[in-house]
């Protein structure tokens, strides 16, 4: 059973911090070196678990607070992985022991693959 | 007995007639009908007038051993419910209650109360909490001694903690001289109400029929005084089945309702002074709204001082797109030198950021030095045992009182101490939070692009084209999966019905039993009572669904299918990589697949229109179509969608 409360709203200074941390500044953006295999990253990606926070197209979820969402993600891999190892808040912390860094430049390598957001004008559902 | 009319006046009219008639009869003629003493062995048994029975029941003494009556303490009960306008008594039949059960069909005519059959007790109890949240008053139900009100505990946790006032009854056989051997010792206890103590406001085990009535009418007055409760009432089956021995002393007392009470006059000034003092107030609330007129006083209050609301949602507190609604901004909470808590349970867990790693830690998310008041009832009724207080908070003014009853004094302290000035800077105020909320509504559009095509689908293209297919009718969301936010995010909820809150103890199995006591409730002001559920939650009692095809109560549910408890799932995740070990087992014990679960097969099973699985989005809304062309016929429909966890 769920050990915290059951409730809808979950925007929380907690994920504040992670969602900062994945987000692209222009210096990261120059530092961003990936070299992973994407096709490979995403089988690991699903494997280890990652989609039950973040979503299968890394559209982001919820856990007891947000998970940001984390397509098309713009943090050099060498970010991507120090944030890895030391995962803040609620977010579990990944070692060499279950993830290889050749493995989380796959993830990194899918993440950046993905489409990510388009315009909401061009979603006649999401503008009724 | 005359039937009795529907009227519930007619109706305790003519039990007391003719319990009144019986009584007479029986002080008249002291007889008893007894077929061996008046049929001779090896004599004609062909009557001839009088006939011997009758001539027996004229003239014989009384016997030890009669066969019929012609009153039950079960048509007095009756009357009680009749009295208290209970409509529904949800039930699992049981011998316990065998009594009652006759009682409510032969004398009640089936009618206030109406039998609603439920396959499991935990499935009575939540359709009586989803009912209540939407009409505002309460249902009963009755479950089987022992067993049965062991099925029922958990729902009645749930109702416990949401404040839902659910009239729980349960059969009993108190004289041990009295049960049959077997299940009616397995069946019976000295304390039934023991168990659900720690979670019913009140209870008792009457012993006799006025004894039932004062207990009925005072479980109905305190389940519904503020903060709301299950309660519950034991009955003993020999009260339900026997005659009744004291027709002419019996009586109904009247039903006084408590006036939910307003806060201290003094206080709220107090509380006026600090809000119109503040520069950037805050307004948490949870379960303010208990009337309809809950939401719009709230509107008021926040509108009068241009300021930000944050809806924990137990209610249908505060419309999701008005400009001051920001309650996907918590982080403004870093800003407010004023945070009023209405009806709010657990203030701590709103006001503080929690970590669940090895060392488990915390830190307030809001200023230090913010002035913190609560107004509310939650303090002025409190058990020990289960925690659902949460983390003790400090605060700086406590207002026991009722939140809505509260609220006109509270805004009208607010008015007079209102100048141009302070007008004028409200009004500031209040802009720059509507293009905060403008933003933040685009922001989750942006957020539902993300995957919108994707199979298994998104949890937001779900939400959009159930929207899509809903928004124009009259509406009424009532149920909701675990953190499934979408709804509150793009949808317009404006209607002090279009949401209904969640399960309150967070015990899986709420939901789609509570979201159909919530359809019935809907059902007689002919709104499209629409909910979403986790395929989880849907497994522990599926079988509502046959409750809901049987009583013809039209809903449409929508099983939110990520073939897992998905919650438990990141939970396990956090566990092995904290372990460093074994990430890709975390399936194992987890995941509700190999093989898939075919809701709307099951659906189909249960007598209820089936659509799905539906797996590619691009069929979603035809499907959901279909489903609400049904449910617009006042039949249930499930549409089972999968998707991706969250």
């Amino acid at each position: 059973m769920n050990r915290f409360t059951m409730r809808l709203i979950y925007v929380s200074v907690l994920m504040a911090g992670a969602v900062a941390a994945l987000a692209l500044s222009p210096a990261a953006l120059a530092q961003n070196t990936a070299s992973g295999d994407a096709a490979k990253g995403k089988l690991i990606y699903l494997a280890d678990g990652c989609f039950t926070c973040h979503g299968r197209v890394g559209q982001g979820g919820a856990m007891n607070y947000p998970a940001p969402a984390i397509a098309k993600l713009e943090m050099p891999v060498e970010s991507f992985v120090s944030f890895l190892r030391d995962a803040p808040n609620d977010m579990p912390a990944y070692s060499t022991d279950v993830l290889s860094n050749e493995e989380a430049a796959d993830i990194h390598a899918f993440l950046q693959s993905l489409p990510g957001r388009k315009p909401t004008k061009d979603f006649p559902l999401l503008n009724e | 007995m005359p039937k009795p009319s529907n009227s519930p006046d007619a109706g305790r009219r003519n039990f007391l007639k003719g319990a009144t008639l019986a009584g007479a009869a029986a002080l008249a003629t002291p007889v008893a009908a007894s077929t061996e003493a008046a049929n001779p062995p090896g004599g004609s048994a062909k009557a001839t007038v009088p006939g011997p029975r009758l001539a027996a029941a004229e003239t014989m003494p009384p016997s030890k051993d009669p066969v019929t009556q012609t009153t039950s303490g079960g048509d007095f009960m009756v009357d009680v419910f009749k009295t208290l306008d209970i409509e529904y008594l949800a039930m699992n039949c049981a011998s316990s209650f065998r009594g009652l059960h006759e009682a409510v069909l032969n004398y009640g005519g089936n009618t206030k109360p109406e039998i609603l059959t439920c396959p499991h007790e935990e499935i009575a109890v939540h359709m009586a909490q989803g009912y209540a949240k939407i009409e505002g008053k309460p249902m009963a139900m009755i479950c089987h001694g022992v067993v049965g009100l062991q099925h029922a505990t958990m729902a009645m946790y749930n109702a416990w903690c949401d404040r839902v006032p659910v009239i729980v009854m349960g059969g009993n056989i108190i004289e041990a001289n009295k049960r049959g051997p077997g299940a009616e010792w397995v069946h019976s206890a000295i304390d039934p109400g023991a168990i659900a103590r720690d979670f019913v406001k009140w209870d008792d085990q009457p012993t006799s029929l006025q004894h039932f009535a004062e207990s009925a009418v005072r479980a109905y007055k305190v389940a519904t005084t503020p903060p709301m409760a299950p309660v519950m009432l034991s009955l003993d089956a020999e009260l339900q089945e026997n005659p009744i021995a004291d027709a002419e002393t019996l009586k109904i007392p009247k039903l006084s309702k408590v006036i939910p009470p307003q806060g201290d006059s003094a206080a709220l000034a107090e509380l006026a002074r600090m809000l119109v003092a503040a520069e950037n107030p805050v307004i948490i609330v949870d379960r303010v709204a208990r009337t309809p007129a809950g939401m719009e006083r709230l509107v008021e209050l926040a509108e009068t001082l241009q300021c930000a609301v944050i809806d924990n949602v137990g209610r249908m507190n505060f419309p999701s797109r008005h400009p001051l609604n920001q309650s996907f901004r918590r982080t403004i909470l870093r800003q407010a030198d004023v945070i009023v808590a209405l009806e709010v349970n657990e203030l701590w867990g709103s006001l503080n950021a929690f970590s669940d790693r090895i060392v488990r830690s915390s830190k307030p998310n809001y200023k230090q030095g913010a002035k913190i008041v609560t107004l509310g009832s939650r303090d002025l009724y409190m058990k020990s045992n289960y925690q659902d207080f949460g983390r003790y908070q400090e605060v700086d003014l406590t207002v026991g009182g009722d939140a809505e009853a509260s609220l006109p004094i509270l805004i009208d302290q607010i008015k007079r101490l209102l100048d141009d000035g302070k007008k004028s800077a409200f009004a500031t105020r209040g802009q720059k939070l509507a293009a905060a909320k403008l933003a933040a509504v685009e922001q989750a559009k942006s957020d539902a692009t993300i995957g919108w095509d994707a199979s298994p689908i998104t949890t937001a293209r779900m939400c959009a084209e159930v929207y899509s297919q809903i928004k124009d009718e009259d509406w009424s969301l009532v149920g909701t999966a675990i953190r499934l936010t979408w709804p509150h995010r793009l949808w317009k909820f404006d209607k002090p019905y279009q949401w209904n809150g969640v399960s309150g103890g967070a015990g899986v199995g709420y939901n789609l039993p509570a979201s159909l006591g919530a359809a019935l409730a809907n059902k007689r002001h002919g709104r499209l009572t629409l909910a979403f559920g986790g395929d989880g939650d849907f497994l522990f009692a599926p079988s509502t669904l046959w409750t809901a095809a049987h009583h013809r109560i039209p809903i449409l549910y929508v099983v939110h299918n990520n073939r897992a408890y998905h919650q438990e799932y990141m939970y396990l995740q956090a566990m092995a990589a904290r372990h460093g070990r074994g990430i890709t087992n975390t399936a194992t014990g987890i995941t509700i697949t190999d093989p898939n679960v075919d809701y709307a097969t099951i659906a189909r099973g249960f007598g209820v229109h089936g659509e799905g699985p539906i797996i590619d989005p691009k069929d979603l809304g035809p499907a959901l179509k279909r489903a609400i062309a049904v449910v617009k016929t006042g039949q249930p429909a499930v549409v089972d969608v999968v998707t991706d966890p969250r």
